[in-house]
Formats: C-alpha cells, sequence, structure tokens
C-alpha cells in the first residue's frame, strides 16, 4: 500500500469513526446529550452530568448554561420518546438553550430537529 | 516612436521619470489588496472604483467556514475558521510623468490565499460575548502591470511591463464583540470585529514586495432576521437584513481608491441545522445579495453564505 492509499484509508477511518449512532440503556429508554450539564432530572438533584439515559414518558431536565455574568437554569419538559437521541445546546436561539431530537444522518453528520424552547430559563448572578 | 520592452521590476527599480509612482505607493498597494482580499469576516464582492484618474475593479470570493464548538467543563466555547480565498484588481491609472507627460499605469494582480482561524468565545451574558481569535493567512500574489508614457534617454515615448511574483504570511488578531436579542419571533445581531494584521512579504523578483508592515482594519455589522412561511425538506427559511460597514484604517486611500465600503443587503437563509463530524453546528445556508458604496464606489455581492 503506497502512502497515498494510506493516507486515504487513515482518512477514511477517522471520518466513519466521527459521528457513532447512540447507544440505549434498554427499551423504554431515550438518551440525552447536553453540551451543558443537566444538574436535576424530574425534580431530583443530580451531580452534573452531560450524557444522561432517561426513561421513555414526561421528563423535566434542569440544565445550566454558564456566562460570566449569570448562570442560566433552563427548564426542559418534554415527552421523550423510547429509541430516540436528543441533545441540548447554545444556537443564538430565543432561550440561551434548545433542545433538539438528535438523528444520526451517516457517518459524517447528525441533523437537529424538531427544536424544543425550555419552559423557563431563570438567570441567576453569579456568586 | 514606442519601444515595447518586458522587464522584471528588480532590474528596473524606481522608474525614472515617475516620482509621482513612489516604492512605498505600490508596496502598500499591494499589501492592501491582499488584506482587503482576505482579511477574516469580509465575503465576497465585486467593487468598482471609478474616480477621474482611475478606474478599477476588484473582486474577491471566499469558500469557508467558522463556528464556534462547546468546550465542556468551561464557561468558553472554542472557535475555528477556514477559507479558501481569490481575489483580483483590474486597476487602470493616470498619472502625471516627470515632464508633465500623462502616463498610464495598467496594473492587475492576482491572489489565491489560504486562511487558518483559532480563538475563543466569551459568554458575558445571554446576549452578548466577546470573541478573540488569530487567523494564519499564507497568500500566493501575482502582478502584472504596464507603464505607458514615459519616455527613454532618446526621448522616445516607451511602454514597460513589469510581472512579479510574492509570497506572503499575515498574522490578524481579531477582537469581534457581538451583540444579539430576539423581539417575538425577530432576531437582531449587532456587531464590531477589529483586525490587526501583520504582513511578511517574500519576493524574489520584486525587492520592493520584501517587506513586512502593519495594519489594520474595523467593521461593524448590523442583521435583523425573521421568519417566512417558506420550508424545504421540512426546513425554514428566514429572511435578513443586514448593513455591514467597512474601514482599512491604516490603508493610504491612493492605495485601492478607498478606505471605507458601506454595504447593504438582504438574504434568504435555510435552517439546515446539521452537526458535521459531530463537532460544531451548521445552523443556515443562505443566498446574499447586497450593495457597495463608498466615495466613487460601488460595488455589489452576490453569493451563497453559510453559518
Amino acid at each position: 500500500m503506497n502512502r497515498r492509499n494510506f493516507l486515504i484509508v487513515c482518512a477514511s477511518l477517522f471520518l466513519n469513526a466521527c459521528v457513532q449512532a447512540p447507544v440505549f440503556k434498554g427499551d423504554g429508554y431515550a438518551f440525552i446529550k447536553s453540551n451543558y450539564p443537566v444538574v436535576s432530572i424530574n425534580g431530583v438533584e443530580v451531580e452534573p452530568s452531560y450524557t444522561v439515559d432517561i426513561e421513555a414518558g414526561e421528563n423535566s431536565l434542569v440544565i445550566v448554561y454558564h456566562t460570566y455574568r449569570y448562570e442560566y437554569y433552563c427548564t426542559f419538559t418534554w415527552i421523550a420518546v423510547t429509541g430516540t437521541a436528543y441533545e441540548v445546546t447554545d444556537q443564538d436561539n430565543k432561550y440561551p438553550l434548545t433542545l433538539y431530537r438528535w438523528i444520526r444522518k451517516n457517518s459524517l453528520w447528525a441533523s437537529r430537529l424538531d427544536p424544543i424552547d425550555p419552559l423557563s430559563c431563570d438567570q441567576k448572578q453569579k456568586p | 516612436m514606442i519601444n515595447t520592452s518586458i522587464v522584471s521590476a528588480q532590474e528596473e527599480g524606481i522608474l525614472p521619470g515617475l516620482s509621482a509612482l513612489s516604492e512605498s505607493d505600490a508596496r502598500e498597494s499591494a499589501i492592501a489588496f491582499v488584506n482587503m482580499t482576505t482579511s477574516p469576516g469580509l465575503e465576497g464582492a465585486i467593487i468598482i472604483v471609478d474616480d477621474d484618474t482611475r478606474q478599477s475593479e476588484q473582486w474577491r470570493s471566499s469558500l469557508g467556514f467558522d463556528a464556534e464548538f462547546t468546550l465542556k467543563n468551561q464557561i468558553f466555547n472554542g472557535y475555528w475558521g477556514l477559507a479558501i480565498v481569490g481575489g483580483r484588481i483590474d486597476d487602470k491609472m493616470e498619472l502625471i510623468g516627470d515632464n508633465g507627460q500623462p502616463v498610464h499605469l495598467d496594473l492587475t494582480r492576482d491572489v489565491v490565499a489560504l486562511r487558518g482561524s483559532s480563538g475563543l468565545s466569551f459568554p458575558i451574558d445571554q446576549h452578548f460575548k466577546l470573541r478573540p481569535f488569530l487567523s494564519l493567512v499564507f497568500a500566493d500574489l501575482r502582478s502584472e502591470s504596464t507603464i505607458n508614457g514615459l519616455y527613454d534617454n532618446d526621448n522616445n515615448q516607451t511602454i514597460l511591463s513589469f510581472n512579479s511574483k510574492a509570497q506572503l504570511l499575515s498574522a490578524v488578531v481579531s477582537v469581534d464583540a457581538i451583540y444579539s436579542r430576539w423581539y417575538s419571533n425577530y432576531r437582531l445581531e449587532l456587531s464590531a470585529q477589529y483586525n490587526l494584521v501583520y504582513t511578511e512579504a517574500v519576493s524574489e523578483d520584486n525587492p520592493i514586495l520584501d517587506t513586512d508592515v502593519w495594519n489594520s482594519a474595523a467593521q461593524l455589522e448590523s442583521r435583523i432576521s425573521g421568519p417566512t412561511n417558506l420550508s424545504f425538506a421540512g426546513r425554514p427559511w428566514r429572511w435578513s437584513a443586514y448593513a455591514n460597514f467597512t474601514s482599512f484604517l491604516s490603508h493610504n486611500k491612493s492605495s485601492l481608491g478607498y478606505n471605507n465600503l458601506m454595504e447593504i443587503g438582504a438574504s434568504l437563509d435555510w435552517q439546515i441545522n446539521i452537526k458535521p463530524l459531530e463537532w460544531f453546528g451548521w445552523q443556515s445556508l443562505g443566498f446574499r445579495v447586497g450593495l457597495i458604496v463608498g466615495e466613487k464606489v460601488e460595488g455589489y455581492n452576490v453569493g451563497l453564505l453559510a453559518r
């Protein structure tokens, strides 16, 4: 294998590994990944986490968006569908954070669909 | 009698009989053209300068993308950008020779450049963020010029042609202050960007371009966007209208024929909203039409815009 083909194979392997299909905890579960820490699940405070397995059905998550002046505690309430991946990110939308249904389209990119705004984002002055 | 000769710039040096065109004029003109084409934040445009003694047509175009990406456990985000940039200028000037005769200068420059940017984005609050970043630009510049109207030692009119090549490496320190706010379904975005550019140029055949230069440029941008009833492949379209002001702060006005440009326009943006390589968000792909105005300058901007 010459150097050029080797580089092509390496680049293909790298690109193929970019977008992985989500792994679910089991039947009846959905999966959420967040660019910002999840601090509360269905009213229960949890250790800040960026990936969470949640049971299908109505869920309520609090996720914190940090800035240098304030922290925004954003509450998302929605009905999670079993075997579905969700993603929370900041996209300069109306609220600091937005929840999307996340679908792996291929090894190169994923789609963000069906945006859901938080019910509220409570702004708190940083200590 | 008209003599025609092709010489290299190195052989000729400063042109005798044309003190109206100094070395620094030629140097600043070349660097200003490269900066005008490759500076971060500038997009495609065709710019026409129509002055009494100068007519020039310039275009610049870029194919690139920039985006923020999240750094977990940090308040700040990362920022990166990559672009291939191209540009051309056809510049025709009427100068006065030392004997008082008119001298015609036809200048064509082509530049191709690769620009990479990397930096951080600091959200001060929900609406306001500061984004400092560093860009490295490698540019390959080709110039062809023809000077018609100088006299040789035998008092014959001559046509002189020069060709030169130069490679330029620029380091650009940029600070972008961005404010955005939503009013119902309409989003207002205001930004101010300052670029400090250090350029190191190397030329084997034109010592005038063997130089290093500091420059600076500033941009003010405003944009308002709103929803439409259109959708494609399940994704909505949004309209936007914008007004931008760009000032090449340190350029001599004679370098390009202008220092300040104002652009107003509109775009239609398809909300593609994908996440390539599981790394950064690509929110929209838009078609933009803009009008550029300035003192004795006009132009337009038609093209695609990825955000």
